[in-house]
């Protein structure tokens, strides 16, 4: 049995890690919640922003924490293109979406996250990659805590409650909460509904994206092409943990996996296993509480 | 859920049935180099035909269809000897009366979820290789797998006509369009999910045994969600719940790729996420369903 430094030393870095998941998966969890679409792509989009961070540091020597706003910007725009490109013809002039919809789009995404990581791989190689940066450790009682992971830690928890601000207190986050409740309703108070989605979408993978360079700091070999595939079940498991929709439901979704994780492997002996362990909390979180752990 | 009813076959399926026959007359003269090529598009064949039975005909989009491939190599390489009877029908009836419940994405989600939750739960099992797969030391013999094979995607073929056409056809085609409405009218749709999706994980489990014994071992790729990738690719490039389309598109996926492969590695995938977004976002019908949609002469034809 593990012994109550290793596991409190584990529980910290567990919360510390689930703070950076818990941002990964807001980015889904917006896009979820107001074009009601799985962007299946979305760890591809978590992988480019880990690149992003990786050549702005191997640039212009950017540390992970400086890039995490240019990312965002970059996300901003890939997010207004993504609408476009993939949700407007499906969205447009539906009160909601169908199941062929939403067929749709899940294979349409499946096909953009095989030809990204592809490109990416035929672009970048497929070596493991990271960024040299580590601002060494801090004394927290008697836990040795990264101080990389703190900082990350904070602008995550940051990153979620402006999201959260904005969403609730502005009169654009208030459309897009409406939108995501009722189009035709929005519509008949006058809110241009493509705008608002649009907005929405570039929202979420704006804070994918930044949530992509925050996740380098954990990563100091770990950027490779199909990293998605790790990321993107990672984020799924955490949106249904707290809810599709709900906006702290994801950092309680990610503290929680990130705990599962971290405490687990004390206990199961490898990480694999209790990766594996925190996945399968989504079946019968599904199907005790389909609404996730908030209420 | 009975299956009976069907009085004649249509042209679709005998156009299938002369094309295998062709193949297996041939395949004891076909240049050992090509019979390997032949067997690969077969195994993949199969793989596209056991997505469609639950993605093409109810609509259910499984992204974690690799795991039964996976789980019906591990089998093989388990147990080789005792190589027709497959655990796989099993796990899926086990993972399918669990994710079925979902509906939509969340299945989807679920899939997926367990597909990479079983991939490292696997890997850490000691008796299985440790991560490392298994190596089995049998022999080249391409003609027993042409055979063994073929019979796999005979059966799954006539399988998958036998389902759209007879009664259960109703009830599948009433699900993927409202299922709601089809439990109002009686449907058991619980069971007929459950049935489809476990059949479909028997026979994606066979040619992954297939698979294994091709490769002579197991080894963790087997797990590779680019192979749940490629089934899906197929069935939506060829014509989702068709039932000439899943076979068009593995030929249309794999021969490509292969000729690819040879040429620049990675490249054949670049291409073909561009054309599984083009056309899911554009032709969702596939290329029999777009066939069918605008040559009306073509619709008593194909299938």
């Amino acid at each position: 049995m593990a012994d109550v430094a290793l596991f409190m030393a584990d529980l910290a870095l567990g919360l510390l890690l689930g703070c950076v998941f818990a941002v990964i998966a807001h980015g889904l969890n917006l896009i979820w919640g107001v074009a009601k679409v799985v962007n299946v792509a979305h760890g591809e989009f978590i992988m480019l922003g880990a690149y992003g961070a990786y050549f702005l540091n191997l640039w212009f020597g950017f540390n992970p924490l400086l890039s995490v706003p240019v990312d965002a910007a970059i996300g901003l725009a890939v997010g207004v293109g993504f609408y476009f490109g993939f949700l407007h013809r499906e969205l447009r002039g539906k009160e909601s979406m169908g199941l062929q919809s939403e067929m749709v789009t899940l294979v349409a995404t499946f096909g953009l996250a095989l030809f990204l990581i592809n490109a990416v791989q035929a672009l970048w190689t497929g070596n493991n990659v990271g960024i040299p940066w580590s601002p060494g450790v801090v004394l927290v009682g008697s836990i040795q805590l990264p101080l990389g992971g703190l900082y990350v830690a904070i602008m995550s928890v940051a990153i979620i409650g402006l999201s959260h601000v904005f969403l609730t207190k502005t009169y654009l986050g208030n459309a897009i909460r409406a939108y995501s409740q009722d189009i035709p309703a929005t519509q008949l108070v006058g809110i241009n509904p493509t705008f608002t989605a649009a907005v929405g979408t570039a929202l979420g993978f704006c804070i994918t994206m930044a949530g992509g360079a925050l996740l380098t700091v954990w990563l100091p070999t770990g950027i490779f092409p199909a990293m998605g595939n790790l990321y993107a079940p990672i984020s799924f498991v955490i949106v249904v943990l707290g809810g599709p929709g709900k906006m702290w439901g994801s950092l309680v979704g990610g503290l929680t996996l990130g705990v599962i994780i971290n405490v687990g492997q004390l206990f199961v002996g490898s990480i694999a296993l209790a990766t594996a362990i925190g996945f399968l909390t989504l079946i019968p979180v599904l199907l005790l509480r389909p609404e996730g752990l908030l209420r | 859920m009975r299956l009976r009813g069907i009085r004649s076959f249509g042209p679709t399926l005998w156009g299938i049935a002369l094309f295998l026959v062709v193949l297996a007359g041939t395949a004891p003269w076909i240049p050992v180099f090509l019979l390997t090529v032949l067997i690969q598009l077969l195994i993949f064949s199969t793989l596209a035909y056991s997505l469609n039975l639950i993605t093409g005909l109810t609509g259910y989009v499984s992204f974690g269809h690799v795991v039964f491939m996976a789980f019906g190599a591990y089998a093989l390489a388990f147990a080789v000897g005792t190589f027709h009877l497959h655990p796989v029908a099993g796990v899926a009836l086990g993972i399918g009366g669990v994710t079925l419940r979902f509906r939509g994405v969340y299945f989807a989600i679920a899939t997926l979820v367990v597909a990479v939750a079983a991939s490292y739960i696997v890997l850490e099992i000691k008796e299985l290789g440790d991560g490392q797969g298994i190596i089995l030391n049998i022999g080249f013999e391409p003609l027993s797998w042409f055979y063994t094979i073929w019979v796999i995607l005979a059966i799954e073929v006539i399988l998958t006509y036998w389902i759209t056409h007879g009664r259960i056809g109703y009830g599948v085609r009433s699900i993927k369009s409202d299922e709601d409405a089809a439990k109002a009218l009686g449907v058991n749709a619980a069971r007929v999910k459950l049935f489809l999706y476990a059949l479909s994980g028997l026979f994606a489990g066979g040619a992954g045994g297939v698979y294994a014994w091709t490769a002579s071992g197991v080894f963790p790729q087997a797990f590779d969600l680019t192979f749940s990738l490629q089934m899906l690719a197929m069935i939506v490039i060829g014509g989702m719940g068709t039932l000439l389309g899943p076979l068009i598109g593995a030929v249309a996926v794999y021969i490509p790729s292969y000729i690819f492969l040879t040429v620049l590695i990675g490249f054949q995938f670049i291409i073909i996420g561009i054309v599984v977004t083009l056309i899911a976002l554009f032709v969702p019908e596939g290329i029999v369903g777009s066939l069918r949609k605008y040559i009306p002469e073509l619709r008593g034809i194909l299938e």
